[in-house]
């Protein structure tokens, strides 16, 4: 039996390690940096599937399924960075490594403890550590101006949802005298006006890390400036993060309150489906479009939140895992493409099957899956999602869901005509490095092998949120 | 395994599939490897469904050849196929349009493997949801069926040029009309905004029955109140209504249509377009029957609006293939007023009609692909003529026009005859006079082109040329296919009349 804080103790003697053997190596060998972070990232990974203690200082930091199976998730997307990065840090970070893995553990540290804790201060904690040092990646490229512009918006917007955060929380201490919760009590009632604001502040204050409509307003501009390899973790793991505290959250402590906030999530989800998909036609940036369609994406995870049931959130986290291989994979082959181009414009794609046909073949299969075509696990994802709705009976939301892919299809299309359908002028063919072949290759397979066997993930999502059986 | 047991609706939609998973090992430069491949899968399948054909019984009616295997027991998804008369039919035709869309991209000059492979994985999807009896697997095949299709289009489809003008000429111009991207990015767009329909519509079935099945057979039993049908009924006409061409939802046809290389065109209006009736009657009209009854008047005047329209946008055109492909829009109303009659006859010419019009106009775009392929033109303007050096493909033209205006002895004519007595003994007998209206427009348009084609005055040119070698094989198959079915109509309308019979017994409830 292992302590409860284990593999947090795991990853932070793995940040220390990268902090002092930056200081001693010589600039031409830290690449052993990133085969380091990488390596105690594996050993986290391997250690969060032996049997680890389940509470810990008074039940308020908990290693439930649910939170082990998020670490493993947010394991898997920083692990893909880091493979992603070698390289990319070796070119473009100049001696700046050591601090970019490092921030990079220090952000994973933050979501981990965030997922885990059952106590509204430990989480505000873990949400501030995952929170400032993304502020700092974002603008890492500094000489780039895009990159500081997105980092300063990344950073007003993340200090406003901290602030509403701690106004929520203290208007739930005020309301229910303890900043604590345990599942099945809900210490909040309906009858209780403070107790629905409190609601509603920290719902707006976890809105802007899942980036829902309307506290989106940074993704787009901090996702164009900032490292690649970088952004893709940032596409996904504090996204996974929000939704992780939100559905602890929601469910254990404010289980009473449900019908107000499926409410909330039922509009959210389709403000941030219609805007996300609406947005993302006109862009002629792969990234900024890329941006937009994850800001659509979390609408559709919100329709499992909303449904406000057990198969809803199963769904859920199904989604995330459908959402981690594909987006992951595509702002991957976006570094490809980048470092062989120097540009991100839609243009820049053009006759990529020519010049590449893995990297086409791969980011066809990426776009398949996160426009929901059947047979990849983008499918699955959307469709166990509109059961779920349905289920609850949300038929009309479903519907608009439904619609709406057909509008990202578009967009998504329109990716692949370049790459297979124009013509292009330049003919020179790209180069990928080992390490981005690798993680590219990591997430085609689990794009394309989950969605023929789906089962599997559906297994692993419903034994993560047993813990919520009953509520 | 005996031949009662043999799993030969599975040998039918497989074949292609392993047809495709081999040609991918092939390398490209094996130009006959490629095509023989390719054919013999598609001969397979054309054996399979012969012998599904002749050992149906018709006596015994209902569902037969099934096999089930469960697939994801806990959603009640299963593989669970089976023909009656009326898939039985759909499955022929698409084995015969393969056979003959095989013959008639012999010639493709450009990365014919991936054309190959494409075209086979549509197949797949077709033949896929003609047989299956899930719902849930019946809309994996659907989408199957649809996606290559944007490939297809947009790297082997050809462009024209439509002048930009009237008030729409900016976006006309800006969009690119008339484009392969345009038209492979619309009918991609389109078919795919009638699968969210659809797939709302499926899932609406599946919690509103309470079933926890998505099975055809089960679902077949339950009744859903008469409300919720009718908004079910609503999302599954729009949604395969999108596919059958049903006026106003069908403007990607003939951009799509026109834009696509000759086998795509061949296999979609052939196929594609009857797999959107298709749905209507087997899902819409089997599943909601209440809800059919209440809007059958509205199918049928829609269906009458496509009869015209289609006809008179057929006239309008001067682009060859889109003639052909308005025609379709004009034919596939037939199709929908016969399945709008709600009796036995009526029911029966539509199903005549989808088989006949899929061989037909299978028949003139392989015509119009070799047409534009020797002249290197569509514009009917430019060609006249061309009777005296290509007499073949003249003669064969003109099979295919005369059964598309419904001469007697060929097989347009059973099927519009049913179609329309069909439409007379219904509550609303005044569909007839328009119908037959279109009917007649139908034959104004054809004769037009005919004439304009191959008789007039000719301009000796080198390279138009008569058809030759394989390409030969797919006209005469097509055709002899049209004329027997005219004269021998028995042969089809024995297993359909079964299965309507079975279907208006609970239809008309």
């Amino acid at each position: 039996m292992l302590k409860p804080i284990t593999l947090e103790i795991v990853l932070v003697c793995g940040a220390l390690g990268v902090f002092f053997m930056d200081l001693f190596l010589p600039s031409r060998k830290k690449k052993i940096l990133g085969v380091f972070v990488l390596l105690s990232l594996v050993a986290a990974m391997g250690l969060s599937f032996l049997n680890i203690h389940y509470g810990s200082f008074f039940e308020t930091f908990i290693n439930d399924p649910f939170s082990i199976s998020l670490k493993r998730i947010f394991l898997l997307a920083a692990g893909l960075t880091v493979m992603g990065s070698i390289t990319h840090s070796e070119l473009r970070l100049g001696r700046r490594e050591g601090e970019y893995y490092f921030l990079l553990i220090l952000s994973l540290i933050g979501m981990m403890i965030a997922v885990s804790a059952r106590e509204l201060l430990l989480l505000f904690v873990g949400f501030e550590l995952m929170s400032v040092p993304l502020y700092v990646l974002s603008g890492f490229d500094k000489r780039n101006p895009k990159s500081v512009e997105g980092a300063l918006k990344v950073f007003l917007f993340g200090t406003v949802s901290s602030s509403l955060l701690l106004l929520g929380i203290g208007l739930f201490l005020a309301t229910a005298g303890t900043t604590r919760w345990i599942p099945g009590d809900s210490p909040v009632s309906m009858g209780e006006p403070l107790g629905v604001i409190a609601l509603a502040v920290l719902f707006a204050g976890f809105g802007f890390k899942i980036a829902a409509f309307p506290f989106q307003f940074w993704v787009p501009d901090t996702y164009e400036g900032a490292p690649t390899p970088f952004v893709a973790f940032l596409s996904v793991a504090p996204k996974v993060a929000g939704f992780g505290i939100i559905f602890r959250f929601f469910f254990e402590a404010l289980e009473a309150l449900s019908s107000v906030w499926t409410l909330y999530a039922v509009w959210l989800s389709a403000l941030t489906m219609i805007v996300g998909n609406l947005l993302a036609l006109p862009q002629r940036n792969v990234k900024r479009l890329l941006a937009y369609s994850g800001i659509a994406h979390v609408g559709y995870i919100l329709l499992g939140l909303a449904s406000g049931s057990q198969l809803g959130l199963t769904m859920s986290v199904f989604y995330f895992i459908a959402y981690l291989f594909s987006n992951m994979g595509a702002f991957l082959v976006a570094e490809v493409v980048h470092r062989s181009t120097g540009s991100d414009d839609l243009d820049a794609y053009r006759n990529l099957n020519h010049r590449s046909p893995f990297l086409a073949l791969a980011m066809l299969v990426f776009l398949l899956s996160l426009g929901g075509i059947p047979f990849v696990i983008g499918f699955w994802a959307k469709l166990y999602i509109f059961l779920a709705a349905i289920d609850a009976g949300y038929v009309f939301l479903v519907f608009l869901g439904a619609l709406l892919t057909v509008v990202a299809l578009f967009y998504y299309l329109n990716l692949a005509r370049k790459m297979y359908i124009d013509e292009g002028k330049e003919e020179a063919r790209v180069s990928i490095p080992f390490d981005l072949y690798l993680s590219i290759g990591v997430c085609a397979a689990g794009v394309v092998l989950l969605g023929i066997y789906p089962k599997w993930v559906v297994q692993i999502a419903e034994k993560a949120v047993s813990v919520f059986l009953g509520y | 395994m005996g031949i009662e047991t043999f799993p030969v609706l599975s040998l039918i939609v497989l074949s292609p599939f392993v047809g495709a998973i081999l040609l991918l090992i092939e390398p490209q430069r094996w130009y006959y490897a490629i095509r023989l491949t390719s054919l013999f899968f598609a001969l397979l399948s054309l054996l399979g469904s012969l012998y599904v054909f002749a050992y149906y019984d018709p006596s015994l009616g209902g569902f037969q050849f099934v096999e089930r295997y469960p697939l994801i027991p806990a959603l009640g998804i299963s593989y669970h196929v089976g023909v009656d008369g009326i898939s039985l039919v759909l499955v022929l035709l698409t084995a015969f349009i393969l056979v003959a869309g095989v013959f008639a991209s012999w010639t493709i000059p450009l990365r014919s493997k991936e054309f190959y492979i494409l075209l086979l994985l549509l197949v797949t999807g077709v033949f896929g949801v003609f047989v299956t009896l899930d719902l849930f697997i019946f809309f994996l095949f659907y989408e199957l069926a649809v996606l290559p299709m944007y490939l297809l289009i947009g790297v082997w489809g050809s462009s024209t040029t439509i002048p930009p003008k009237g008030p729409f000429k900016t976006a006309i111009r800006e969009m690119g009309v008339g484009g392969k991207e345009y038209g492979a990015m619309k009918l991609t767009l389109y078919l795919l905004f009638g699968s969210a329909f659809i797939l709302v519509g499926i899932l609406g079935i599946y919690s509103i029955s309470g079933a926890g099945t998505f099975d055809y057979q089960a679902l077949y039993g339950v009744e859903i109140p008469s409300h919720l049908q009718n908004w079910l009924f609503l999302l599954f006409y729009v949604g395969f209504g999108t596919l059958a061409g049903v006026w106003p939802i069908h403007t990607w046809s003939p951009d799509g249509h026109a834009a696509a290389p000759t086998a795509t065109s061949m296999m979609h209006a052939g196929v594609l377009m009857k797999l959107g009736a298709y749905g209507i009657i087997r899902i819409g009209m089997g599943l909601l029957p209440e809800a059919a009854h209440v809007f059958s008047p509205v199918i049928g005047t829609i269906a009458i609006v496509n009869i015209v329209y289609g006809a008179f946008g057929a006239m309008w055109q001067r682009d060859l293939k889109y003639v052909v492909a308005y025609s379709s829009v004009s034919h596939m109303g037939i199709v929908m007023l016969g399945a709008a009659t709600l009796n036995e006859m009526g029911i029966n010419g539509s199903v005549f009609q989808m088989f006949s019009h899929g061989i037909m106009t299978g028949l003139l775009f392989a015509l119009v692909g070799l047409v534009y392929e020797k002249a290197h033109t569509r514009e009917i303007l430019k060609m006249g003529g061309f009777a005296r050096c290509m007499p073949g493909i003249a003669t064969f033209f003109a099979i295919g026009g005369l059964t598309s205006l419904g001469l007697p002895g060929l097989s347009g004519f059973v099927a519009e005859v049913l179609v329309f007595m069909g439409a007379w003994k219904s509550k609303y007998s005044w569909w007839l006079v328009p119908a037959v209206f279109g009917a007649f427009i139908t034959a104004v348009y054809v004769l037009r082109v005919l004439k304009w084609i191959f008789f007039g005055p000719f301009e000796k040119k080198e390279h138009i040329v008569d058809a030759s070698g394989v390409e030969w094989i797919a006209l005469l198959l097509l055709s002899a296919i049209l004329v027997v079915m005219g004269l021998y109509p028995k042969l089809l309308l024995d297993p359909i009349d079964v299965a309507t019979v079975e279907f208006l017994g609970k239809v008309l409830r």
